[in-house]
């Protein structure tokens, strides 16, 4: 029974989009319906998963499907679910089907009844990447996973670039999808590392070749890098993280699914899955941990100065992802798939509040919000939610699993964990710079759009027709309060240091073996990290409370001076890409051109003389070009005899 | 049972000879449906043997007559788990190329002649993909050139009867210089391995042929080949070709052409010349590598949507090239897979070109834009082709593409492991050239300065989406894009035993 459970979890929500294409034209009504109905069906079999799994102390089903020949290593088209995946496939459905509901109202526009002529396509689009996102989550075959991971960015590539009309969407589809395609390729010889070393394509065979010590340390460490590369990629971390922010030109319930709450959050779940091979090795812990202490700072700051709501929240996620890592680096998986879980409900639930706004105000600048508060309260109360436990603050679901990341790092910085203690520093120290700042621009953002005075050029810069914003329709506050409740209430189960590790517990062999003392496998609290953070959300927020009343309810962010525009723009990390890596692509491409005309077909051209010649002296019709084959016929058979004697 | 090969082969060139004797009236009248007829039938056959290799461990419905007793030469027939998947690709290429022809006669009509040189091709290529005998594989090869040569060059581009004379005299060049050179390193290796059967020859595994004359065999048979797949750097026919071809044409030289060259190597390289193969494949695979940049490079460059896709088939088949040099089990499993997938998606992505051109006279790509609002069928099926192309796991383009650079990375060397990162920034490249391919044809708006409405000017309607012939022509592709991209046992269950076997003793 739970076999045909892990099956459906991907297949309801895929038939479900093949259903709605082939009827999106004919009946444009029945879409809505077929594309809910699968969600909410795969949504039953993962609570009935996850039930089996809390009731069970750990789930453990797998599916054996074809085995595919290929030669090499082991490739089995094989799901696995355990504790980890159960948690995370009801996680996935739920903000999935909170975004196929709510996308039934944002999709449809003034005046109109129903949703405009895109829906179809899109809804499935939709469903397509929530059946992706949980193939990756129950894959048990590393290429199973690669499937799903690859299908969900080409969804998310059509999904950007929704408004194909607009030019920033077109060009941010292409940059999102090139960017994490560079870290796929790096993935993929990760995972012909792996596989190749342990004799398996097979996630657990892999793992337990890793605990095993079958294992060459060189092969672990090249896989492990390769598999980070992807990693970067995937979950926009530094240097390959730039394609996110970009991706918010996509509509926004795709941002709150895609780009907030899963595909990005599936490289977290990649490193959790294979935490054995990265704690096998130090340098790939080392590198981890760099590559989540820079982005979680940088990109914090880089939100403290955005003047786009979406943009805001889009740099958060890079900021927030590099948390997750920052705890796997550390060495608790428990702790990062806390954060996973908290931090898709509060992000969600944030970006479905920023497409209220948006579809209310017809613009996503915080300039063109303010005082908003008084106009729609229902967005302003759940989005203060969201925003709180965004900055950390308890009893809010952030505030807990925030807590637990610190932990984990102090943990680390103490020398209680594979990393090298002073990369746990490097990290602890980043970590709690970070929640000072993630403290100030969500006050900022919350003060921006909430507060102070109406945005007095609303009709004025967009020539629409202005109505005072209002609440969204209910088929957009519902999924809203729906995630509110895990946003508010999930960090509760951390209350107690064993029910989230029993229930994220894997069942596999990472619980057993070298690592079983490595690996954290309780929550840990420390009170100097709760106290020193708490400390720092307060000196973030009201800081910038003080900035924005002393400069009259104006962006708190003019502070900054002139660091603000390079905050803006991201650090200009794309400059730099852009004379560097684009620079000698546009250089590149002008050679094929020249090597076939002024090569190539130089010697070709000499041959087709020659050709020619012989032809007019073999010229025995008016056959024309049929001329040129006869002479290479009779070239040929020349040489034919000529092999014949020299054989013989 | 035994008769199903030979009437397989013949079949084709039977309906052929029927036109050629129903005389030109009433031959221009029955052609299409007669070649679809035909076609259709072949495709029965072709499901039919493919169905016997299946079931049957080594060669299934083998036929062996004497041919031409005084050269030694038999007609001897047989189909496996790699020849099956490439018959019954060619067969459904051509049945689709008829259905579109049937719609669409390119200029200058003349149905009966075009149907019966493509039937003539279809023997030719079902022959070299049956063919169990040297000579006989060889002149199964040459069958196909010539009908190639007319369709390039009578039904051709109207509108640039000079380029497409030149491209139709490129490639003859190109592929009968190529021939003439393969057939002396099969009759090399004949006369020196004593028979010209490729199942005894195959269980030789080069035993009897010295290392010397292995290396030569394989650099005569293999520059043959090469031509044909082509292999970087006698690839420049191939894009005036394919640009100044009909649609069917393209399609056949992308889909069976190609294919042509690629399974040569495979059948009678690999297994017959082990310890040439040895010797020269490390320089197939930087060639090859080349290729996959050269081809994505050049598309980046390309004005021309026509062009793009020709060029793409450099780069696609670079990979085909690159699984083969491996010479693991894994690469040239992969190998065999990239070429059924380039067969099915190029297939693919020349009949939607063609559908432009024949709608809007044009595919240049400045005078394109705005599919998605203006046709989002045509729109929608040039997306689903461009992701395949770039080898999106779930879409048949990712298992041979992958499969080649594993092989690469089990054969081991530092060598191998550089080139296969160097053929990872192809595939990165080609992902760059297909979306920005999309992002000009698809979504950005047509270039008010090349007029707000399509130019018209092909026997379609330019305002028309898909219609009816078009589905029932692109559909098997599209079907096998989706199928064999997520059940990819079903091919690799036929290919890896055979490949085994022929890489057994290597």
């Amino acid at each position: 029974m739970s076999a045909v459970l892990v099956v459906l979890l991907p297949a309801l929500p895929f038939l479900a989009a093949v259903l709605a294409l082939s009827v999106g034209r004919a009946a444009p009504r029945l879409v809505a319906p077929t594309v809910i109905t699968g969600t909410a069906l795969a949504w039953l079999a993962a609570l009935g998963l996850l039930a089996g799994d809390i009731s069970s102390g750990g789930a453990n089903v797998s599916v054996a499907g074809p085995v595919v020949p290929t030669g090499g290593p082991r490739l089995g088209i094989d799901l696995h679910l355990d504790g980890l995946a159960a948690v995370v496939s009801f996680m996935v459905t739920t903000v999935a089907l909170a975004v196929q509901v709510y996308s039934t109202g944002y999709l449809r526009h003034d005046g109109h009844a129903r949703p405009g002529p895109r829906y179809p396509s899109y809804a499935a689009l939709v469903a397509v990447f929530t059946a992706a996102m949980l193939l990756v989550v129950v894959a048990d075959d590393l290429f199973v996973l690669i499937v799903g991971w690859e299908v969900m960015g080409a969804c998310s590539y059509f999904l950007i670039g929704h408004h194909w009309e607009e030019e920033g969407a077109r060009a941010a589809a292409v940059k999102a999808f090139v960017m994490t395609r560079i870290g796929d390729v790096g993935l993929l010889f990760g995972v012909f590392a792996l596989g190749v070393g342990a004799g398996s394509f097979g996630i657990r065979d892999v793992t337990a070749a890793v605990l095993s010590g079958r294992m060459a340390a060189s092969t672990l460490t090249a896989g492990g890098l390769l598999l980070l590369l992807g990693v970067v990629g995937k979950s926009a971390q530094f240097p390959l993280h730039s394609w996110l922010p970009d991706a918010m030109a996509g509509p926004t319930p795709v941002s709150a699914l895609i780009h907030a709450a899963t595909m990005v959050a599936a490289g977290v779940y990649l490193v959790a899955r294979m935490d054995e091979v990265f704690l096998a090795s130090s340098t790939t812990l080392v590198a981890l941990a760099l590559v989540a202490a820079i982005t979680m700072l940088g990109a914090a700051l880089a939100a403290l100065a955005q003047p786009d709501l979406k943009r805001v929240l889009a740099w958060s996620t890079v900021s927030q992802l590099a948390y997750m890592l920052a705890a796997l680096a550390a060495g608790s998986y428990v702790a990062a798939g806390f954060h996973l879980l908290t931090h898709a409900a509060f992000k969600a639930l944030l970006f479905l509040c920023a497409g209220a706004v948006a579809h209310t105000v017809g613009s996503t600048l915080l300039a063109d919000m303010g005082g908003l508060r008084r106009r729609m309260p229902l967005t302003a109360s759940v989005m203060a939610v969201g925003l709180l436990a965004l900055a950390g603050v308890p009893p809010l679901s952030g505030g807990f699993s925030k807590e637990a990341v610190l932990g984990a790092v102090e943990e680390a910085a103490l020398g209680h964990s594979p990393l090298p203690a002073w990369a746990g520093w490097v990290l602890l120290l980043s970590a709690l710079a970070t929640v000072a700042v993630t403290a100030a621009y969500t006050t900022r953002a919350w003060l921006l759009a909430f507060e102070g005075p109406e945005a007095a050029s609303r009709a004025a810069s967009h020539g629409v027709p202005v109505y005072p914003p209002t609440d969204p329709p209910a088929s957009m506050a519902g999924p809203m309060l729906l995630l509110a409740v895990p946003a508010a209430l999930l960090g509760l189960a951390g209350l107690s240091g064993s029910w989230l590790p029993s229930w994220l517990g894997r069942g596999g062999p990472g619980e057993t073996g070298v690592f079983a003392a490595a690996v954290e496998h309780t929550l840990s609290f420390g009170w100097v990290t709760t106290v020193a953070s708490l400390l720092l959300v307060a000196v973030g927020a009201g800081g910038t409370f003080l900035a924005w009343r002393s400069a009259g309810r104006t962006d708190p962010a003019l502070h900054l001076g002139r660091a603000r525009a390079l905050l803006t723009e991201g650090f200009r990390v794309d400059e730099v890409y852009q004379v560097t890596v684009v620079a000698a692509v546009q250089a590149l491409r002008a050679v094929p051109a020249w090597v076939d005309r002024d090569v190539i077909d130089v010697y070709v051209q000499g041959s087709a003389r020659t050709a020619t010649a012989l032809g007019r002296v073999l010229r025995v019709s008016q056959l024309g070009q049929v001329q040129v084959y006869i002479g290479m016929a009779l070239a040929g058979a020349t040489l034919v005899g000529l092999a014949a004697v020299v054989a013989r | 049972m035994s008769a199903v090969l030979p009437l397989l082969d013949l079949l084709p060139a039977a309906g052929a000879l029927g036109l050629l004797v129903a005389g030109r009236e009433r031959g221009e009248r029955i052609a299409r449906p007669l070649g679809v007829a035909v076609a259709g039938l072949t495709t029965l056959l072709a499901v039919l043997a493919t169905g016997a290799a299946v079931r049957t461990r080594g060669f299934a419905l083998q036929v062996d007559t004497v041919w031409v007793r005084a050269l030694g030469v038999h007609a001897h027939l047989g189909i496996d788990g790699i020849s099956a998947p490439l018959v019954l690709l060619t067969a459904v290429l051509v049945l689709c190329g008829l259905v579109y022809t049937w719609r669409v006669l390119p200029e200058p009509g003349r149905a009966r002649e075009l149907v019966g040189l493509i039937l003539v091709l279809e023997s030719g290529a079902l022959g070299t993909f049956t063919a169990l005998d040297l000579l006989l594989f060889f002149v199964a090869f040459e069958t196909v050139l010539v009908p190639m040569w007319f369709i390039v060059a009578v039904w051709g581009d109207p509108h640039d009867p000079v380029a497409r004379r030149g491209a139709a005299t490129t490639f003859i060049l190109y592929t009968a210089l190529g021939s003439a050179v393969m057939l002396a390193g099969l009759l090399l290796v004949g006369l020196r391995a004593g028979t010209f059967d490729m199942t005894a020859l195959t269980a030789m595994h080069g035993a009897g042929l010295a290392a010397g004359t292995q290396v030569v065999a394989v650099l005569a048979i293999g520059l043959g080949l090469a031509v044909k797949t082509p292999m970087w750097p006698l690839h420049t026919w191939l894009p005036g070709a394919h640009t100044a071809a009909p649609t069917v044409g393209s399609v056949l030289l992308a889909g069976v052409l190609l294919k042509m060259g690629t399974y040569g190597l495979v059948r009678i390289v690999v297994p017959i010349l082990p310890a040439g193969a040895r010797a020269v494949f490390p320089w197939l695979g930087v060639l090859a590598v080349v290729g996959i940049l050269h081809g994505a490079l050049a598309c980046l460059g390309q004005r021309d949507l026509k062009r793009l896709v020709a060029y793409s088939s450099v780069g696609h088949m670079g990979f085909v090239l690159f699984g083969i040099a491996t010479l693991t089990p894994v690469g040239i499993n992969g190998a065999l897979y990239a070429n059924v997938a380039h067969g099915v998606v190029t297939g693919l992505l020349f009949f939607l070109v063609g559908s432009l051109k024949d709608r809007f006279g044009s595919v240049e790509l400045s005078r394109l834009g705005g599919l998605y609002a203006t046709h989002p069928r045509i729109g929608g099926l040039l997306a689903l082709a461009a992701v395949a192309s770039l080898g999106l796991p779930g879409l048949v383009g990712f298992w041979g593409e992958m499969l080649a650079l594993l092989g690469a990375y089990q054969a081991g060397t530092l060598g191998w492991r550089l080139l296969m990162v160097a053929a990872g920034a192809g595939a990165v490249l080609t992902t760059l050239y297909f979306l920005r391919m999309l992002r000009r044809v698809a979504q950005q708006p047509r270039d008010p300065l090349a007029g707000s409405v399509p130019p018209g000017g092909g026997p379609l309607d330019p305002r028309s989406d898909v219609t009816g012939f078009e589905v029932a022509s692109f559909s098997p592709l599209v079907l096998a894009t989706v199928v064999l991209g997520l059940a990819p046992w079903v091919l690799l269950g036929l290919t890896d035993p055979v490949v085994r076997l022929l890489t057994g003793g290597a």
